[in-house]
């Protein structure tokens, strides 16, 4: 399997022109990107109308949407460029890994003060970037600590103020997304990107992006050491949704890996299978929030998941790098 | 007498008794060496090379090499991973190779033997970032360093007298330290803190970003004596690469980190003055692709040069007025120094090039030359 894709990497340049780059590009944007974004916008309104609903922390219907919401965001979270990029927007929703304990201690000054900040959206925008989006929002509607601090009428109205600064700044990706950047990156010619092969090194770029969070990250960070596993530190673990995070971005992942893959059958095939072992992992593994880091047989069990989203790794970067003709050098590939 | 720092002194007592034994064997070479009752090899006896670059083989391994004027080798010695940038000892034909971030070695070589003398091993809690710098003398080297539990950037001290046993250690002035240079002929102490928050456990994970506060800090004794940091609205612009010009100017290269294009990626800074941001025209200043991999003044100092291995370029930007002068397309462009007439250049495809008066190019097929080039 491994040769035959390395065999078919020398050949691929030829086969790219059967199906050219400009239209890997143009899938890419309004197959994968365009419509993940406007689900998100979508979610991101309903959690909005939710909260107006019903703002208490324990309300079922706003739980859902933020619940919802997060989804569509983690299924577009690789999405990091452009106008998830323009103003911050992508940390403005998702300020992960707070490894500072911002979030929670900026939450506690707003509250305790009842900072008129949480009068409108517009202002909210203003906060400390780690007081907003879906992180934040987990603590509001999961942490007890939270819960009990201040009162129940200002921690309402930040819920309402959270939710609906959400519901702007996905509004405002899609927006930007439909009003040009989708145009700037399928006719790549000046603008952000030179050329269609700066597009797809973009598109690379965030699919290798993505596999790295998920593996180095989201799974990094739980598993901390041997000596010192940090299942704290896992991915929205109060809500539960950590392993759900991992499967929701692997599949948004493999979904582009796949159709960047899409003009060498046997290489998207094999990029898709070994894809599905990772995701095979993840749904056995049974530990939805990586509690089981800190016992051996657990931690094996996250380490084997960790190890398989490596192999997707790998066919991404010897195999599908190469034919789409965007990796680059020893120095250039560094980052340092 | 031997200059040391004052919280050399402070700490080794408590930090050397590990390794007595070893160190003062080796203290014992090197005091020989220091008094001249042995003969002291110098960088003649490695065959005086005029540059260090790290670089990695088709094989999968990696060297640190010394290159000669006539860019030919003078050695090659393996190492354990892969390196970054290397530090060339003042006097002695020694010179020490940094694994790159994360890496927690670092190798010190004998130049002139061909073999390793000693290894570094991070402290627990802490990794390189792959530079370093030697006092003026030569007896202590600094290391910058993460301590990615605290997040705090941190000079590692080791001394190079007693087997490079850790001495001590200091706050960097700011998270992410990469780059350290010494002022030639003072201890001031330079470094480009890149404001960029890692943790091992997170790979190489960027993880404050919107948050991130690069600067540039002038550090003495220890001691932040001095900060430089670029206007809010520059904030992530991290501050990773140095050259220090025999005047103490310091030019520092930008790795941009925001989505649109930043406004420059080269300054220039002296201490007491506001940081000058070059100039350059929008195209080539998009043509360097936000990435600034290497910084070198020329020989002559009139110019720095930077290179951007994404946008295969060198460029380089007259000190007088801070303006983009020339632009040199060399493919996966990264280790930059001065040489005699201008400038060498080091590609990751082997390539060595000579660029200024007198122009000269060597391949070296077989390497792919790593990041920096360090002149002895």
């Amino acid at each position: 399997m491994r040769l035959a894709a390395l065999c078919l990497a020398l050949i691929l340049p030829a086969a790219a022109t059967a199906q050219s780059a400009a239209e890997l590009v143009q899938n890419a944007v309004s197959q994968h990107i365009v419509p993940r974004y406007d689900a998100l916008a979508a979610a991101g309104a309903r959690l909005k109308a939710a909260a107006e609903d019903d703002c208490a922390a324990d309300a079922q219907g706003l739980r859902a949407a933020w619940n919802d919401a997060f989804d569509a965001w983690i299924s577009a979270s690789h999405l990091r460029f452009g106008p998830a990029e323009t103003g911050d927007r992508a940390f403005a929703l998702a300020f992960w890994p707070d490894t500072r304990d911002i979030t929670p201690r900026t939450l506690r000054g707003l509250i305790s003060s009842a900072d008129p900040v949480a009068g409108s959206a517009e202002d909210y925008a203003d906060v400390s970037i780690a007081a907003r989006g879906f992180y934040a929002l987990e603590l509001m509607l999961y942490d007890p600590d939270i819960q009990a601090l201040g009162d129940a009428a200002y921690r309402c109205q930040l819920v309402q103020v959270m939710s609906a600064d959400i519901a702007n700044v996905t509004a405002a990706i899609a927006s930007g997304w439909h009003d040009g950047y989708a145009e700037t990156m399928m006719h790549a010619d000046g603008g952000p990107y030179r050329g269609t092969d700066e597009a797809l090194q973009e598109l690379f770029k965030a699919l290798t992006y993505g596999l790295e969070f998920t593996a180095d990250t989201r799974l990094g960070r739980p598993l901390g050491t041997f000596d010192a596993p940090r299942p704290k530190r896992a991915e929205a673990w109060r809500s539960g949704r950590s392993l759900r995070n991992v499967v929701l971005s692997l599949e948004a992942l493999r979904d582009l890996g796949v159709l960047l893959a899409a003009p060498d059958a046997q290489m998207a095939d094999a990029l898709g299978t070994t894809f599905d072992v990772a995701l095979g992992d993840a749904e056995a593994l049974d530990d939805p929030v990586f509690a089981g880091v800190a016992d051996p047989v657990g931690r094996l069990r996250v380490e084997s998941l960790q190890q398989s989203i490596g192999h997707v790794r790998e066919i991404v970067r010897d195999d599908l790098g190469p034919a789409l003709g965007v990796a680059s050098g020893f120095n250039a590939m560094d980052g340092d | 007498m031997i200059w040391a720092p004052r919280w050399a002194l402070r700490q080794a007592s408590t930090r050397w008794t590990g390794t007595e034994a070893v160190a003062s064997r080796r203290g014992f070479i090197a005091g020989l060496l220091a008094t001249g009752l042995a003969p002291a090899a110098t960088w003649a006896d490695a065959g005086a090379p005029s540059w260090l670059s790290a670089a990695g083989l088709p094989d999968g391994g990696f060297v640190l090499c010394g290159i000669g004027p006539d860019l030919n080798l003078r050695f090659r010695i393996a190492l354990p991973g892969r390196g970054h940038a290397a530090a060339a000892h003042p006097t002695r034909p020694e010179a020490v190779a940094f694994a790159r971030r994360p890496g927690t070695f670092a190798v010190v070589i004998d130049c002139a033997a061909g073999r390793q003398t000693a290894h570094l091993a991070a402290p627990e809690g802490r990794h390189f970032y792959g530079h370093g710098a030697f006092s003026l003398d030569g007896r202590w080297l600094y290391t910058t360093e993460n301590d990615y539990d605290a997040a705090r950037g941190v000079i590692g001290v080791w001394d190079a007298a007693h087997g490079y046993a850790r001495a001590g250690e200091f706050g960097s002035g700011g998270i992410g330290p990469h780059e350290i240079r010494r002022t030639p002929g003072r201890e001031t102490l330079v470094v480009a803190n890149g404001g960029i928050e890692t943790h091992p456990a997170s790979g190489r994970t960027k993880l404050n970003i919107p948050l991130m506060r690069p600067n540039l800090s002038y550090i003495e004794d220890g001691t932040v004596v001095d900060s430089a940091a670029l206007p809010g609205s520059m904030h992530k612009g991290s501050i990773r690469h140095i050259a220090v010009s025999a005047l103490g100017e310091v030019a520092f290269g930008l790795q941009w980190q925001g989505g649109e294009d930043g406004p420059a990626l080269v300054g220039l800074h002296r201490r007491g003055t506001p940081p000058r941001l070059c100039t350059a025209s929008e195209a080539d200043l998009r043509a360097m692709q936000g990435y600034v991999g290497s910084v070198a003044f020329t020989a002559g100092q009139r110019d720095v040069a930077v290179t951007s291995p994404r946008g295969g370029l060198v460029q380089t930007y007259s000190v007088a007025d801070a303006r983009h002068t020339a632009s040199t397309s060399i493919r996966d462009a990264c280790g930059v120094a001065p040489c005699r007439g201008g400038l060498l250049v080091a590609s990751g495809t082997g390539a060595l090039q000579r660029i200024g008066q007198e122009a000269a190019r060597a391949d070296h097929a077989a390497l792919m030359w790593d990041n920096h080039l360090v002149a002895v």
